[in-house]
């Protein structure tokens, strides 16, 4: 119960960082004042109304939906080295919307970001196949090479894609490491409504994938499906990983931190667990871009630079606790 | 030895056509006029664009081939490639930091120097007192590394104006557009040195391929021995990153590659061969990257990293077959 107080309260400061802090800062009066009784000539008002707010319900969103993502694929694979921005599934979500952009040239368009979903469920199976990461038994090293190679693969055809067209660089720059700067400008509403299809299906299906993390033929005894359990996960990261990634671009790395802090808060049940990750990746997402905007103002790190930056480290701390016997 | 003739053979019809072939198509007549030194736009073409080009694809694959090879031995892991385990990109990134911040230390130096922090990085942290170390967390460590290294260059990308981005982002991808005399002799050189220290030291490796205990038993100095073929490594890498860029997955494809076109077995052939493929995939990557599609000219990271990603994912999906890993 304590843990759960500390990560509310965790939540409740990254918000109001999130909220105050910034190349302006904000007293909590602004913020009430601007809630309560808007003054379109006041500065500050105007910031928190059409900036801070919707960048801060995108980080909400996409930090959650990411955290969720990262949850139900560590579950699904038993690797707590799995991420979608590791694996490769955040590249194939932001290529194909790279694509559809210059395709039909607009790079804020509602039926381009769209394709943030296809290219997640694409390369979700793509780096499962030859990964082997849905037996259950891949290792951490294989299904994480499977990932890097994958990355590779997709970052070749994004730079292929800049030599087409060198005004690419420019909305490249934005795919390759997310922010929530432009979080304004995208479907925030439309994707929110997506991540919460994907969170309620993970949520639904948790159950049934804490059976299945107890091997295939004991979970087939026990009346489970295993390749039904795992196409619905599937789905459920594809649709939680394809809207964070249109609404803030590739944030990688969430995934990795949220599931074991998560584990600690909530115990065994996945269903709390995965309750935990909303929270949390929800929290380190807004920390991370309100630390981004406060390094070097009044320009921004972006975001998704901030969790790498983070990340790397975490990957090898995990990377190193990892048995021997648990690994190859 | 037929097949090491036909892998030789293969490397000069690849140099000839790479001496050919690009956005302006040269006949054999060009490339005698081009090597015996006459004049006119097709001999100046090959001597002075495309000829250094070459020498520098030939010279950056086949260090990369040799360091992968080596690693790969060392480490007894087909994984154990210095871009995998982030040596290439830590070089990479020292000399986008020095060139960014105007340093006017040779690159090289440079290269070299971001490559060894790097692996000495991953070995640090790889390694848990009062046990042993397993290859796999070694390449794990060394992918953390890598993204490390990723995110730092992606932030230092970031903080470029528009123009230094897009030099910078070609560097980080591989290229070898542009590249003169000055670089050829500089891999080639730096190369030849780096290789003939691996030469003195390929008894070494063939009898740590034993196993330490017997390599000890047999008068081995193990970790001495160990540690020069790795710092020898990685400075080849480093050599190679400092003219070509962090090009992914030669040095991971070269040795696997070269073993099995040749079927050597002695660490001495096996490496030379490991030399040769690296210099034939990097030769024919940027061949097909230059002109694989008419009017436009790609990195050849770009290529190298289309070819290298599939032949990962294959090799991992084939080695789950077979049990190992």
């Amino acid at each position: 119960m304590k843990r759960w107080i500390l990560l509310a309260l965790l939540f409740a400061v990254a918000v109001a960082l999130s909220l105050l802090l910034g190349v302006r800062h904000l007293t909590p009066s602004d913020v009430w004042q601007a809630v309560t009784a808007p003054d379109p000539r006041n500065p500050a008002h105007v910031t928190l109304l059409t900036i801070r707010l919707p960048r801060l319900a995108g980080g909400l969103i996409a930090g959650a939906a990411l955290g969720l993502a990262g949850t139900v694929m560590q579950s699904l694979t038993r690797n707590p080295l799995a991420d979608p921005g590791i694996l490769g599934v955040n590249a194939g979500a932001a290529l194909a919307v790279v694509l559809g952009a210059l395709l039909l040239g607009r790079a804020d368009n509602g039926i381009v970001t769209v394709l943030a979903f296809p290219g997640a469920a694409l390369a979700s199976v793509a780096v499962f196949l030859p990964g082997g990461g849905l037996s259950g038994d891949a290792g951490p090293v294989r299904l994480t090479l499977a990932g890097a190679a994958l990355n590779a693969l997709l970052i070749s055809a994004v730079s292929a894609i800049v030599q087409f067209r060198g005004e690419a660089l420019d909305i490249l720059r934005f795919w390759i490491a997310g922010s929530l700067a432009s979080a304004a400008e995208r479907p925030v509403a439309a994707m929110s409504l997506v991540a919460l299809c994907g969170a309620v299906l993970a949520l639904a299906i948790a159950p049934r994938l804490e059976v299945l993390s107890l091997g295939g033929s004991l979970a087939r005894g026990l009346g489970t499906r295993p390749g039904i359990v795992q196409a619905q996960a599937l789905l459920a990261v594809t649709a939680l990983t394809g809207a964070a990634v249109a609404i803030a671009g590739p944030i990688g790395f969430l995934g990795l931190m949220v599931p074991p802090l998560a584990r600690r808060v909530a115990g065994h049940s996945l269903r709390l667990e995965l309750a935990a990750s909303v929270a949390l990746g929800a929290a380190i997402l807004l920390l991370a871009d309100t630390a981004g905007r406060l390094i070097f103002p009044p320009a921004e790190v972006r975001a998704g630079i901030m969790t790498a930056l983070l990340g790397g480290p975490i990957f090898i701390l995990i990377a190193r606790r990892l048995k021997p016997g648990a690994q190859g | 030895m037929k097949r090491v003739i036909v892998l030789v053979a293969l490397l000069v019809v690849a140099t000839a056509a790479s001496l050919l072939i690009g956005d302006v198509n040269l006949g054999l007549g060009a490339l005698w006029q081009g090597v015996w030194g006459g004049d006119g736009p097709a001999a100046l073409t090959i001597r002075v664009i495309r000829a250094p080009r070459v020498a520098v694809a030939l010279g950056a694959g086949a260090a990369l081939g040799l360091s992968g090879a080596t690693l790969q031995t060392l480490l007894r892991n087909p994984l154990a490639a210095p871009d995998i385990m982030g040596f290439t990109s830590g070089a990479g990134l020292a000399i986008l930091v020095a060139i960014t911040v105007g340093l006017t230390l040779p690159l090289p130096l440079v290269s070299a120097a971001g490559g060894l922090v790097a692996a000495i990085l991953v070995v640090a942290l790889a390694h848990r007192p009062g046990r042993a170390t397993p290859a796999a967390t070694v390449v794990l460590v060394g992918l953390g590394i890598g993204f490390t290294t990723t995110a730092i260059g992606t932030f230092l990308m970031t903080r470029l104006p528009s123009a230094g981005a897009t030099e910078a982002q070609r560097w980080l991808t591989g290229s070898l557009a542009a590249r003169d005399w000055g670089h050829a002799c500089q891999i080639w050189g730096i190369g030849a040195v780096l290789a003939l220290l691996l030469a003195l030291q390929v008894r070494g490796l063939g009898l740590l391929e034993l196993g330490n205990d017997l390599a000890a038993g047999l008068g081995l100095r193990v970790e001495r021995t160990r540690w020069m073929l790795a710092a020898t490594a990685v400075a080849l890498s480093a050599a190679g990153v400092a003219v070509a860029g962090p090009v992914p997955f030669v040095a991971l494809m070269a040795g696997p590659l070269g073993t099995r076109m040749t079927g050597a077995q002695r660490p001495g052939t096996r490496l030379t061969s490991a030399a040769a493929a690296g210099a034939g995939v990097m030769l024919l990557a940027d061949l097909v990257a230059r002109a694989g599609i008419p009017g436009l000219q790609l990195p050849i990271g770009v290529m190298t990293g289309a070819l290298g990603a599939p032949y990962l994912l294959w090799r991992l999906s084939r080695e789950i077959e077979r049990g190992e890993l």
